[in-house]
Parts: C-alpha cells; structure tokens; sequence
C-alpha cells in the first residue's frame, strides 16, 4: 500500500491558444473503499491561477488552505495579485519546506500569465511532492492515473487548440484514462480558462 | 471494533456507536458512550486507539466549550468541523499522533440545514449524507445508498439506521451487542433507545 | 487439417489413444486414458492433467515470492483478482449475478471478463480468485460430469459435481491455487448452490456473495432478499446488488452478467453497463422500479434543510 494511493484521485492540465484547461476526478476512498464522489481537488488561487492537489486527501485540505492564507498574505503585502511563475515558486517552496517529511501532494497548476504587451500567455506546471518544478509547454498529469493520463493526453492533444476544443480534449483524456484506473473516477470536473472568463463544468463520468 | 454510523434525514442528524470497550479479546465495559455531545447543536461519535479516543474527544470537547464561553455563541457545524479536522492533521505530523476516526453531525440553526462530516485519523474530512467507520462501513454503505433518504422522518430515520445495525449483526463476525443512538435537530440534543 | 500428422505423430491424445488400443484392443474394458478428445484442452485430454513445477527446491514458495502481490506490492507478476459475485436460491430457481472487472494493482485491465462458466446447460461456475484456476478447473469439472452423465445414464448432482471440485483443490492445498466459486444449477433435488474455495471449504446454502465487493452486494441483497421473491424481483435484486458492490468498490465494476437457473437449465438474462444502470437504471426490465440506482440520482431534487415554512 502506497500512501500517494491511499486516496486516489487525478489531475491533468492542458495549454491551448489563449487558454488553460484543468481537470480532476471527484472521488474520495478509503483505498478500495469509494466515500465522496464530490471531493474537489481544484482550487481558485487568484481570479486565473488554478491549482490542482492530487495525493493524500488530509494534504490536500491542508495545503489548500495553507496556499490560501499565503495568497491573502502575497496580496496584502504587494497590493497585487500574484502571477502564476511566481506562484509555481510559491508551491515550489512550501513543498521544499518539509523536504524530510513531505506532503503527499503532487500539485498541477494552470494559469494565463499577463505579458509586458498586455496579452494573456497560457501557462502550466507540476511538481513532484517535494516541489521540483516541471514548466511544459503541452500538458502536465499527476494522480494515481498519471500513466494512464500520459498515454491518452500523448495521442489526443495538439498545438494551439481553441478553448472548446481544448476542454473537449482534456474532459476525453481525463474520462478516459480514470476508467482504466481503481482509484480515481466517481465524476469529474473540467476548468477553461480564458482571457476573459473562467467556465467550470461538471463531468458525468463512470460511477464505477 | 468500533462501529459507528451516522445519517442525515429532513432537519436532524442521527449518530450511532456501539457501546463496547474491549481489550484484547476482553469486552472491559459494555455501556460506553462514544458520542460526545460538543455544543447544544453538535454531536461527535469517536472510536479507534484505545487512550487516544478519550484524550482527544475531550481536548475537542474543552475547546469547543472554551469558544462558546468565550464568544457567547457555539461555533457552527462546518466551522467546528473544519477546526476538528484541522487538529487531527497537525497531531498527524507531531511525534505521537491520534488515531481517532470520527463522525461529525450538527444542526446549523442559522440555515436549518443538517451538516454531517466523515473524518478519519490522517485528517481527511468529507461532508456526506450518510456515514460509517469501522467494518461496519463495508456493509452499510451500499444498503445507505440503496434506502437512504435526505428528507425522511426521523422514524424512517431510525428505521434505515436499524437496518444498518442488521445487517452488520447478520454479517459480521464480532458485533457488537449495543448502540447508542443520538440524534441533534432544531431543538438540540436526545438520546434514543433502538 | 492435420490428419496426416496426427495418425502417425507419437505424442498427440490420438497417439495415446492409438497405443492404449494396441495394448488393450477394442475393448470396453479399457483405461481412462482414451476417453476425451484433445479438444484444445492440452493435458487435460489425458483424464489426469500433469503441471510442470518450477526447477527449485521449494517451487510453492518459490511461486509465492512472485505472485502475492498482498505480501510484495512490488512483485513482478501480480495475478489478476478483485471482484463481486453473488448467487441465491429462491422459490423461483437460482440466481446469479456477477460484475466483469479484472484488475492487476491499480490497472483496470478488462472490464469485460465473462466470471460465469457455463459447465454445462444445468450447471454454472462463478469465479473470483484467480482467473486461469476458475477457467481451468470449471472446464476440467465440466468434463467430468459429462463422463458421469455417460458412465451413469443420469446427470450429476449439483452436490457431487461441487464435492468433485471441492476434492480436487484440496488436493493443490498449499500449492497456490486461489479461487473461491460458487456452483450452481439444478438437480433431482432442485434448485442448489455450493461455495467451494480453494482452502477446501465447501458450503450448502441459499446465499453466497464472494470476492472483493461481496461485503456491499450482502448490504443489499440481505436487506431485499425473501424466498418467495419473483422472477422479476429476484432478477432485479441481482442486478441491484452486483450495481451496489461496482459502485462502492475500485476493484469491481463495469458491466453485470445475469442468469437465472430453472429447472430446464440455465439461462443468461443479460448483461448491464453499471454506468448506465448509475444514471438510467438497466432500462425496460420487468421487475425494474424505473429511474437510475445511483444515490445521488435518486435522490435528486431532494433536501435535508428544514428551512421554517412561516418565513
């Protein structure tokens, strides 16, 4: 029994041409013991930062806060809202902190990072449970689906999908990867972020 | 082993522990109560590691009560919740951490809405409509799913609890003999005979 | 195809039978070795099958150190397993009801296995454990009741055919077979159901569920269960608690097969997406309340806040 199994659950995000998708399953066990088929995994961190925390499920409530009142902190130092490189750093360094007994979380996180011009760039990253940082230019996995999600996300995805299509794509590789895995599924939850809106959707999925 | 259920129904939450204290392959006591009754809308069944289960239900009882005095109002059910859950995962990373499962249920009297919280021993917390640690929870959750109603009375309530109690006597090797069953709605805290 | 080869090869089941003749002629007096026909079924064409063991001094533990996956996670060949399956016995026959997922860890690596082995037209084997010993060893068992329907001039019981099975993995004890089935059917006696595993227990009863889920398909099944159960209603109890135990447990799930055993032998009912029956139910099936299974879809709409109507 592995401790970043004990809970199960997946995340995945996507880059697309002006736009982010991430998306997780909502399922909570107790290892083959389904308890919550609503158990978020995504949270908001500024208006267009969203971090998803995969792992053990203790951690993810825990970490969800901590990252919270660090961000309340960041902005009433600054005066501004965080930008998501800093804020990668941000997971990076809380993670590193307990480098000897580490959360068991594996973060995703998924963005639009406002460029010197004005536009909007999409940006993604991962880490591992002790926070080094993976910056990819096409999508980051992690969960106890994570080799399954590599393998669809490799066939499925391409350069600069537009945002429907982009959430068509992550929803199809999220759905289908978890049906090949025991521990995550029980629904799923989609997030499309655009320059102008965020759209959440919730996923119907195998209840199985 | 402890067993423990809880559900929810139309304005109440029903909490259910078994009464058995045992040690080893002894049954030390057979009328223990499990639930601790937290603030005047709140109820929290406890069981797992002997010492640990007493210790920290009444380090939570204390505070809750310490917050009540201090403010005049309790807190409310997610708040508590959410300060439980918070406890349990900081013990889990001291040198010696509690190995307490729990079930948190209460009436939150500003929103005449039931909550009902699953929390086990790492601090995973999940509001649910219906709840079990234990063995127990093997048999009972699918019969939950199949008979549960959100908006029953609570002599269906009891009803369904009492199937529950069933089919783990049916099933399960070691049972226990006895339940105590408590129920908190709009009107507070009753104990009930089942 | 290979008739040629076969009547002058000299290690084919026909070879075998070729020799016996030479050695005891036409006779009816003969050895069980002629019986049978190769049929695909390799050694078990003999009448007695033979296994090649491991070249080691102990080849159980040996087998053990690289397939118990419950001791070693990290083992090299984990052996698929993790299921639900369920049979009773009501006024009406015997049902029997299993899910389709086959695992390896965490890998769900089919979810369309058939865990129902149709021994022959009266007689059905569920299957949890091990995949291959369920396979190998109802298949094996069905030939054998064939050759007693033929020695005999009647069919086997559903007593002896489980005592049969339950005999011959108790006699692989401690060698690492891993099955636990039900054998159902119908006999002079009636509708019958025996557990056997491969510890060599062996059990009469009305209710059986086995395998990973079994502990959420009794939470079901117990509650609705009577004997004098309808068709219909036995059929949907089934199908309920094999949907229950796919949707609590990781290691269980897919689809559901159903059969019902009359006295004219069994037949298969159907098989139901457990997705679908989540969300939709298994559709226009008599016996059926109609709307999806799941929790949350039948519950929908509903609330537990008791908001004071005066306000």
């Amino acid at each position: 029994m592995s401790i970043m199994e004990y809970n199960g659950g997946s995340v995945i995000a996507m880059v697309g041409k002006e736009c982010v998708a991430i998306a997780s399953d909502l399922r909570l066990g107790n290892q083959a013991l389904g308890i919550s088929s609503n158990f978020q995994k995504i949270f908001p961190m500024t208006d267009r930062i969203y971090l998803g925390l995969p792992g053990l499920a203790t951690d993810v409530t825990t970490l969800r806060d901590t990252f919270r009142y660090r961000l309340n902190m960041y902005k009433i130092k600054e005066e501004r809202e965080i930008e998501p490189e800093t804020f990668a750093h941000l997971v990076s360094s809380t993670l590193y902190e307990r480098r000897f007994g580490p959360w068991f979380i594996e973060p995703v996180m998924a963005g639009l990072e406002k460029t010197p011009s004005g536009a909007y760039k999409p940006f993604i990253a991962a880490t591992d449970l002790i926070g080094c940082i993976n910056f990819a230019k096409d999508f980051v996995v992690a969960g106890t689906a994570s080799s399954k999600l590599f393998g669809v996300a490799e066939g499925l995805w391409e350069p600069d999908l537009e945002p429907e299509d982009l959430f068509e794509t992550c929803a199809q590789t999220l759905l289908n990867a978890v049906d090949r895995d025991a521990y995550s599924g029980w629904g799923a939850e989609v997030y499309l972020i655009t320059k102008d809106k965020v759209i959440k959707r919730t996923l119907k999925g195998r209840m199985d | 082993m402890d067993i423990s259920f809880a559900l929810t129904g139309k304005g109440y939450v029903i909490v259910a522990a078994d009464t058995t204290a045992a040690r080893s392959i002894v049954k030390m006591k057979v009328d223990e109560d499990k639930i601790k009754v937290l603030s005047p809308h709140l109820l929290m069944a406890y069981s797992g590691e002997p010492g640990d289960t007493v210790q920290f239900a009444e380090y939570i009882e204390r505070n809750i009560r310490l917050y009540h005095i201090r403010n005049t109002y309790a807190l409310r059910p997610p708040s508590a919740a959410s300060w439980i859950r918070r406890s349990l995962a900081d013990s889990l990373r001291s040198r010696r951490p509690y190995a307490v499962n729990l079930l948190v249920g209460g009436y939150d009297t500003s929103t005449h809405t039931p909550h009902l919280y699953w929390i086990d021993y790492l601090g995973t917390m999940s509001e649910v409509p219906f709840a079990a640690h234990g063995y127990g929870a093997y048999f009972a959750l699918s019969l939950l799913d199949r008979y549960h109603d959100p908006e029953a009375s609570v002599e269906e309530g009891l009803a369904t609890l009492r199937r529950c109690l069933d089919e783990v006597a049916k099933r399960l090797v070691v049972t226990p003999e006895k339940y105590k069953v408590k129920i908190v709605d709009k009107d507070g805290v009753r104990e009930v005979e089942i | 195809m290979n008739s040629f080869l076969t009547r002058y090869s000299s290690t084919t089941p026909e070879a075998d039978i070729r020799k016996a003749k030479e050695l005891y002629g036409e006779d009816d007096d003969v050895s069980e070795m002629i019986w049978g026909s190769a049929g695909g079924f390799g050694n078990l064409a003999k009448g007695v099958p033979t296994f090649k063991v491991p070249a080691v001094p102990d080849p159980t533990s040996f087998l053990r150190m690289h397939t118990d996956d419950h001791a070693d996670p990290s083992c090299r060949i984990k052996i698929k397993h993790g299921t639900t399956t369920l049979a009773f016995r009501y006024q009406g026959g015997v049902i029997v009801a299993v899910d389709s997922r086959a695992t390896a860890g965490s890998y769900v690596a089919s979810g369309t296995v058939k865990k129902v082995i149709e021994i022959n037209p009266y007689l059905l084997g569920t299957m949890a454990g091990g995949a291959a010993d369920c396979q190998y060893w109802e298949t094996y068992l069905g030939m054998q009741c064939r050759l007693h329907e033929l020695r005999n001039r009647e069919r086997i019981s559903v007593a002896a055919a489980s005592k049969y099975l339950s005999n011959l993995v108790y006699s692989y004890k401690g060698m690492g077979l891993s099955m636990g089935t039900m054998i159902c059917g119908w006999d002079k006696t009636g509708p019958a159901i025996f557990y056997v595993d491969s510890d060599g227990t062996r059990l009469r009863g009305d209710l059986f569920s086995v395998g990973s889920g079994s502990t959420f398909a009794y939470g079901v099944l117990d509650q609705g269960y009577r004997w004098d159960l309808t068709d219909e209603e036995a059929q949907e109890l089934g199908r309920r608690s094999i949907y229950a135990a796919g949707h609590r447990d990781a290691f269980s799930g897919n689809t559901v097969n159903l059969y019902h055993v009359k006295q004219d032998g069994w037949q298969f009912i159907g098989n139901y997406d457990i997705s679908e029956l989540h969300y939709n139910g298994p559709g226009n099936v008599p016996g059926a309340p109609g709307g999806g299974y799941g929790y949350d879809v039948r519950v929908a709409g509903r609330s537990s806040a008791n908001a004071p109507e005066d306000q």
